[in-house]
């Protein structure tokens, strides 16, 4: 079976077709192709301007994608697009595309959760049999397990998620956000020596990113006002890069623990990371420190599959459909709240 | 229009899309009228009817029908300021509605695969 899926809940637009050949056989990815919607240095995204770049995008990519895959109308079996959690307005744009699509080629629809998605994606891709999940991105951080026919929330972030800490502190460097404000931030933590005191936010099973975000702001602002700043206890000069380098080595820190202790509570010992902040090699190390100390493995991938895309709403929204799970014409609207435990997953057991 | 207007919501427009045939009127009607309408200050409804219902059809060089290919928008507001904003969100979808029409129907990407 073949499907479409349809991704745009935040600045990126994927679209991505996926065939399930037959039960047993690995999902076969015939293609999946993504716009992100950049904005200039110190400024985030707004739901109206993203909107406006995902109904600019969505038409070509679509039309892209199904020439990259070779297949044709009737070849598709159902289309599957996301129907939350995210920004309202970039969600409703690819929303009505893909009912338009619906109407036209005369396929169902099929609503996925974006978290879902990233999960599914996850355990096709990497193979991980029963881990522990850390999603990971700009909208979402939450820690989650599988149990009885739904992903349960361990722990999550209680103010903001941990990639809206690392965006909003690259605006407040300014530092560019092409590919992804993220990427840079890693790219000049890289560089960073000096591990400078912020707050730790670790809440029982969850965790908190808004007071180490005013944190680490103030620090950018003493460095900006006094660039020759020294660290008190080393007495080295302190630069931008610390700060950053700062930031990751704190909240991915919080991350580790809350995972190891989600772990800890289930019994696993292997943790699958989805999301865009997954991309970070600092946290795949840390984590993978932690699960080594377990006797388990962190499992990952590469930035086609972890950054927000199409395939995965196209693979999860398959693994529904296939257990005969669609999504009526007149209930596909989209929803800015949309709890990862609220999908029933018929597809496994 | 020769609508009564409605005292409530005093600001009113009606917008009138033809298109080329009842299946595309009908298609964008099903697509654009399952999102509800943001705020309780604005009312919308969505309807198709023929050419030969509206008052183009008065116009004797213009081919009357009786397939409802015009996709009829009727909105109604509190102030001119909501109208203005809640037609805005309407052409914004109707954009995405006619590029998917024009580009990505059956019979612009071919229902079979290229040979």
């Amino acid at each position: 079976m073949i499907a479409i899926g349809l991704e745009g809940s935040a600045n990126k637009l994927g679209v991505g077709i996926i065939s399930h050949p037959s039960p047993g056989k690995p999902a076969k990815v015939l293609s999946n192709i993504r716009h992100t919607f950049v904005t200039p240095p110190g400024e985030g995204f707004l739901p109206k301007d993203t909107a406006k770049h995902h109904r600019t995008w969505v038409v070509r990519l679509v039309k892209q994608a199904m020439v990259e895959a070779g297949v044709s109308i009737n070849d598709i079996d159902c289309i599957c697009y996301t129907k939350g959690p995210g920004m309202g307005a970039p969600l409703q744009s690819v929303a009505v595309a893909a009912r338009m699509l619906s109407l036209l080629w005369q396929k169902e629809l099929v609503g996925v959760n974006h978290c879902v998605g990233h999960i599914e994606m996850g355990r096709e891709i990497t193979g991980a049999q029963n881990p522990v999940v850390l999603y990971v991105s700009g909208g979402n951080t939450q820690v989650i397990a599988y149990a009885e026919q739904r992903y349960r929330i361990f722990g999550e972030a209680l103010d903001i998620a941990v990639g809206n800490c690392l965006d909003r502190f690259a605006r407040t460097l300014e530092i560019s956000n092409d590919p992804a404000p993220g990427y840079n931030i890693e790219q000049l933590a890289k560089k960073g020596k000096v591990l400078l005191d912020l707050p730790y936010a670790v809440k029982g099973m969850d965790c908190s990113f808004s007071g180490i975000l005013a944190s680490i702001d103030i620090l950018a602002g003493d460095l900006k006002a006094n660039p020759d700043q020294r660290d008190p206890l080393t007495g080295e000069v302190i630069t931008t890069a610390d700060l950053c380098f700062s930031l990751q080595e704190t909240v991915y820190a919080m991350l580790v623990e809350i995972t190891e202790r989600a772990m800890a509570h289930v019994g696993s010992n292997q943790v699958l990371i989805v999301g865009g902040v997954g991309c970070n090699e600092r946290l795949q190390e840390m984590m993978g420190i932690m699960a080594k100390d377990r006797g388990g493995s962190v499992f990952g991938m590469d930035e086609r599959f972890a950054i927000d895309n199409g395939i995965m709403i196209a693979h999860a929204g398959l693994e529904a459909y296939k257990t005969g799970f669609t999504t009526p014409l007149e209930e596909s609207t989209c929803t800015q709240r949309f709890r990862t435990d609220e999908v029933f997953v018929r597809w496994r057991d | 229009m020769a609508n009564q207007i409605d005292p409530e919501f005093p600001c009113s427009l009606t917008i009138d899309l033809p298109l080329p045939t009842a299946r595309l009127a009908s298609a964008a009607m099903q697509a654009l009228r399952v999102d509800k309408e943001l705020s309780p200050l604005v009312r919308r409804s969505f309807s198709t009817i023929s050419t030969a219902s509206t008052h183009a059809s008065k116009d004797s060089s213009l081919v009357s029908s009786s397939e409802e290919t015009i996709l009829r928008t009727e909105y109604k507001a509190t102030t001119n300021r909501m109208l203005r904003v809640a037609v805005n969100g309407f052409m914004e979808s109707m954009s995405v509605v006619l590029g998917v029409m024009e580009e990505l129907d059956v019979d612009v990407l071919g229902v079979e695969a290229p040979k």
